[in-house]
């Protein structure tokens, strides 16, 4: 116990002399360092290996890239070089794959510093996808001869004209960066990423009454640029930086045939996608931190400004529609925000901390407001004229917390926030939340950390301006989810268990939400969410190590609607619930040659939706399910120092239900590209070989 | 505005003239200090000489020629991190514990703040503005909960193994990961940190940009607009409509289509009508129900930047 003391005493008096402090007063003069393991040169470990798939399965290349039968090749690797004060790190994975990754970072004498960095990120969505449409980019047309009909079923070349089409896209990003230090204060940083993304997306094309699901191809490219100056000592920061994207897009309309029988001159349909913009943000941040109650005092100020600026599609494609000129050629949108923060800290007693917060966001839509001649579907004019609504909103948030070891092992901790948005054409023009909430934290011994808080949150509205509900057309009685006066209550409650000498930890937590929107009539009504999760980790031997996780999710919601334009009329209720449970183990060989991992996972998703009429009706929609199993092993083997082969075993069965996924010609008025749920089982197996270069070990200098 | 604008230049004066002040502080003063070792990290190597611990050569930590480092021309090598180790280094008697160095993490004796201290005199620009107002600070994580200093590759700074660090206390978030929607963490091809700073931030939730749906425009900038014709809750906050943890909806959804959609939207006609099992294929199947439902016709949800596309249709 003395000895405990006095080791205590000991660090109390080693953290009184934080190193900068006592630099200048050591005399390292003697240190030579002649043990230190310092290496120059080359030093790297090389995977190279192949990978056998089972089979063509989109969903299982979601990622990874794996998405084809077949072999794949693949190489990935990390290493150094270093010579005298200059470094190279690198490091590289999936080569092989459309899911690659590759880094390389330099820097000299630690002050000036470089990165490249480039990926690439498949998204596999269905490749059991069919559509009519031929064409790419932004037209796409029928087959030639098509007879168009009134309903899907009636299409008499729909069987022979499906062809299949893969819904996927890649990102490709690359990275670019530098850095210089001046001195231990001043850091000067500039980083440039350019995205691309391209591919093919389900987007709906809607005529009249009628619609189809067109696989839409995109190509976008997205340039960012931050760079700053930063300055940091002991007490103080201050960071200045530029942001800013620019995005454009390859593709910013689409026009598709339609395969229905239609109105004369709206067979070709247009519609504009994603226009290209621009968002630039200079921002200003620094902290202070005073000796006095250890306060700090942290701010950011932050002003950007967005554009969009793209040329505007004729108000219709169909000819025969005479429509008046547009108000302008493109749009000069334009949208400016402010971002302010304060949050000061202080500890006025050495078993608190008092936290104070302010935080202001906007977003002040300077779009010019319109006359907009409405036509309907490309069919016909509908004889008025609308404006658009540029949204602005201010959003303010004010906070205090604080926390309190009231005990040796006990602390306490409380807080309360206001939030304040204020918005423009909307329902509710301002909304108030009042949010408080207590915690409670018990280390009652070295080994048990329990910790258990509880709070609520009631969103109050000025009024809900049921006018301007009206006049968008809804229904005076509905109050929208996120408009809405909302009570919520939370309690949460988790546990650690660590014991030092032993062999096994358990951590656990529950999380409990009730949202109670007691003020609709029509809309949500009630929200309940409980989020439970165990991990156990347990040390076999020195060598073996097992755990096992499980959570588990859901929340259930209620919704009242009303067919009749008055009070409610159905209702329906809405369970979302979702299992997770995995499981691992990790042994070592006593002569480190072999190394054995084995992880396996299960997430089981279900959502049931149960709708009850006034008119005696009451449904039970198919419940939508989904199963996904992952299981993953590898065994490798060193032979040597440099030498290592692996094997890698990876297998995943996915099993979904989805009543939404139909045959193209299910709905009578939607044309869909028939994508199936997922059902598979795909195995891959990999073989591979790592080889080291340079020293695969560290060691001491004789 | 101009009230803005006068907010914005004092706090601008204010900002630039903080060095200055600072200038004049010197924290840490220190009059008695405990005895370094006589050798420095030859002291050190001679007893921890395992790879775990050696491997901080080849680490940035270990680099000689960097004069921030530990191991920097007249740096203190271990003792920069682990404090003065004479008393530790010396002789002990039999029986008798040896005196403790400085350690990080579960069982270091020290309080959380005072280890990260020690990280932070030199990370501090990596830290950042708003350490001490983010969640991790205010519930006393320290940095070696998270970082391995001595680790050649830091997991936590590499995509594919950062989530299983940040999961060992956020599993929530990891049994969302596993989700059938969710963007591609638990493949490790995204990491946390594309969104969260976890040195905290002045933000909500600790993103990495001003708003959420800023944070969202970084890689889905072709939602971003400003359109034509906006979607009001879109402008205002992404998560009024997606979970970005994960989802059992497509698109991450928090809520099946139509319900999500009809939890604003309740016109006169289809909108207000319930979707029920009338709709599916054995019955009359339904386009306000199957397929991709509202989104069959209202494909542009994100905005419109088509004349005609106040409907969210063109």
């Amino acid at each position: 116990m003395l000895q405990r003391v006095n080791n205590t005493l000991l660090v109390i008096l080693i953290v009184i002399a934080l190193p900068s402090a006592v630099l200048a007063q050591v005399d390292t003069s003697g240190w030579a360092c002649e043990l230190c393991p310092f290496e120059e040169g080359y030093q790297a470990d090389y995977d190279a290996g192949a990978t056998y798939v089972s089979d063509d399965e989109a969903r299982f290349g979601h990622a990874t890239g794996y998405d084809n039968k077949g072999a794949y090749a693949n190489v990935a690797g990390n290493g150094s070089y270093t010579k005298g004060g200059y470094r190279l790190d690198w490091l590289f994975e999936d080569l092989g794959l459309s899911s690659r990754f590759a880094q390389l970072d330099g820097n000299v004498d630690g002050r000036f510093g470089f990165s490249i960095g480039y990926r690439e990120q498949p998204q596999r969505q269905f490749s059991s996808t069919r559509t009519v449409f031929t064409g790419a980019a932004g037209e796409l047309a029928l087959p030639p001869g098509w007879v168009s009909a009134g309903t899907t079923s009636s299409f008499p070349q729909l069987a022979t004209a499906l062809r299949p089409v893969n819904i996927e896209s890649d990102r490709q990003i690359l990275d670019l960066g530098a850095d210089w230090k001046a001195n231990k204060k001043i850091r000067v940083f500039a980083e440039f990423q350019r995205q691309n993304r391209d591919g093919v997306k389900i987007s709906g094309g809607a005529g009249f009454t009628q619609a189809s699901l067109l696989a839409k191809f995109i190509d976008y490219e997205t340039d960012r640029i931050d760079t700053g100056i930063q300055y940091a000592d002991g007490a103080a920061t201050l960071a200045l930086n530029w942001y800013g994207s620019f995005f454009e897009n390859r593709n910013s309309s689409l026009a598709w045939q339609t395969p229905f029988a239609t109105a004369p001159g709206a067979v070709r349909l247009q519609k504009a996608t994603a226009p290209g913009s621009d968002f630039q943000q200079l921002s200003l941040s620094g902290s202070y931190r005073w000796n006095t109650w250890d306060t700090v005092l942290a701010f950011s100020l932050a002003s950007g400004q967005g554009k969009q600026t793209d040329a505007l599609l004729p108000y219709t494609s169909n000819p025969n529609i005479a429509t008046s000129v547009l108000p302008v050629t493109a749009m000069d949108a334009r949208v400016d925000t402010v971002n302010h923060a304060l949050t000061i800290t202080s500890r006025p007693l050495p078993q608190g901390r008092v936290v104070l917060s302010y935080r202001y966001d906007e977003r002040d839509n300077r779009t010019q407001v319109l006359s907009w001649n409405r036509i309907i579907a490309d069919i016909f004019d509908a004889g008025e004229t609308e404006q658009n609504t540029p949204y602005s909103f201010e959003r303010s948030r004010f906070g205090i917390s604080g926390e309190l070891r009231v005990w040796r092992d006990i602390r306490l901790s409380g807080g309360y926030n206001r939030r304040i948005l204020k918005r423009d054409y909307q329902e509710v023009a301002e909304q108030t939340v009042d949010a408080g909430w207590a915690q409670a934290r018990w280390r009652p011994l070295d080994w048990l950390d329990l910790r258990i808080k509880g709070g609520t949150d009631e969103r109050d509205i000025d009024r809900y301006d049921e006018t301007v509900a009206v006049s968008l057309g809804q229904n005076p009685l509905l109050r929208k989810y996120n408009l809405a006066y909302r009570f919520r209550s939370y309690g949460e409650f988790s546990a650690a268990i660590t014991p030092t000498d032993s062999r096994w930890s358990i951590g656990t937590s529950v999380l409990l939400a009730d949202d109670r929107f007691t003020k609709s009539l029509l809309g949500m009504t009630d929200s309940e969410e409980l989020r439970v999760t165990l991990d156990l980790n347990y040390a076999i031997s020195q060598r073996a190590s097992a755990y096992f996780m499980a959570g588990f999710e859901e929340t259930d919601a209620l919704q009242l609607g009303s067919e009749q334009f008055s009070s409610w009329d159905w209702k329906a209720k809405h369970e979302d619930s979702f299992e997770h449970l995995g499981f691992g183990v990790h042994w070592r060989s006593e002569n480190e040659k072999i190394d054995v991992h084995a992880d396996y996972n299960r997430g089981s998703g279900e959502t049931t939706i149960n709708m009850d009429s006034l008119s005696g009706s009451a449904s039970r929609l198919p419940d939508l399910e989904s199963t996904l199993d992952t299981l993953r092993a590898s065994i490798a083997y060193r032979w040597n120092d440099r030498l290592q082969a692996t094997l890698d075993f990876r297998f995943e069965r996915f099993e979904l239900s989805d009543w939404a996924l139909v045959e193209p010609d299910t709905m009578a008025t939607v044309l869909t590209l028939g994508a199936q749920p997922y059902d598979y089982d795909v195995w891959a197996l990999g073989i591979g070989i790592r080889y080291s270069f340079g020293n695969p070990n560290i060691s001491i200098p004789n | 505005m101009s009230a803005r604008l006068l907010v914005t230049t004092v706090a601008l004066c204010i900002g630039a003239l903080l060095p200055g002040v600072v200038a004049s502080q010197s924290p840490g003063d220190a009059t008695t200090l405990p005895d370094y070792s006589r050798k420095g990290a030859d002291t050190c190597i001679a007893c921890h000489e395992d790879q775990s611990t050696l491997s901080v050569f080849r680490s940035k930590h270990g680099t000689p020629r960097d004069p921030a480092s530990p191991f920097g021309h007249g740096q203190l090598q271990c003792e920069s991190c682990h404090g003065p180790g004479d008393e530790h280094s010396g002789r002990v008697r039999r029986g008798q514990e040896r005196p403790a160095v400085l350690a990080f993490g579960k069982q270091a004796l020290l309080t959380i703040e005072k280890q990260n201290a020690y990280c932070v005199d030199c990370h501090a620009a990596d830290v950042g503005f708003a350490s001490h107002a983010g969640a991790h600070d205010m519930n006393s994580v320290s940095c070696a909960d998270c970082h391995s200093s001595h680790a050649e590759h830091d997991p936590v700074l590499q995509t594919a193994t950062q989530a299983e660090v940040c999961f060992d206390c956020h599993q929530q978030q990891r049994t969302q990961s596993m989700k059938p929607y969710a963007h591609p963490v638990r493949q490790g091809k995204m990491d946390c940190g594309s969104c969260h700073n976890s040195h905290g931030q002045t933000t909500d939730l600790m993103l990495v940009r001003q708003t959420l749906n800023d944070t969202c425009f970084d890689c889905h900038a072709e939602t971003r607009g400003p359109y034509l014709w906006e979607h009001a809750p879109v402008s205002e906050d992404c998560s009024n409509c997606h979970d970005p943890h994960g989802s059992n909806q497509p698109g991450m959804l928090s809520m099946r289509a139509p319900l999500l959609c009809q939890g604003c939207h309740s016109e006169d006609g289809h909108p207000s009508l319930p979707q029920d099992e009338r709709g599916l294929p054995s019955g009359i199947p339904s386009q306000f129900l199957l397929g991709q439902s509202c989104l069959n016709c209202h494909s542009e949800v994100h905005g419109s930047n088509h004349p005609s596309g106040s409907k969210l249709m063109r």
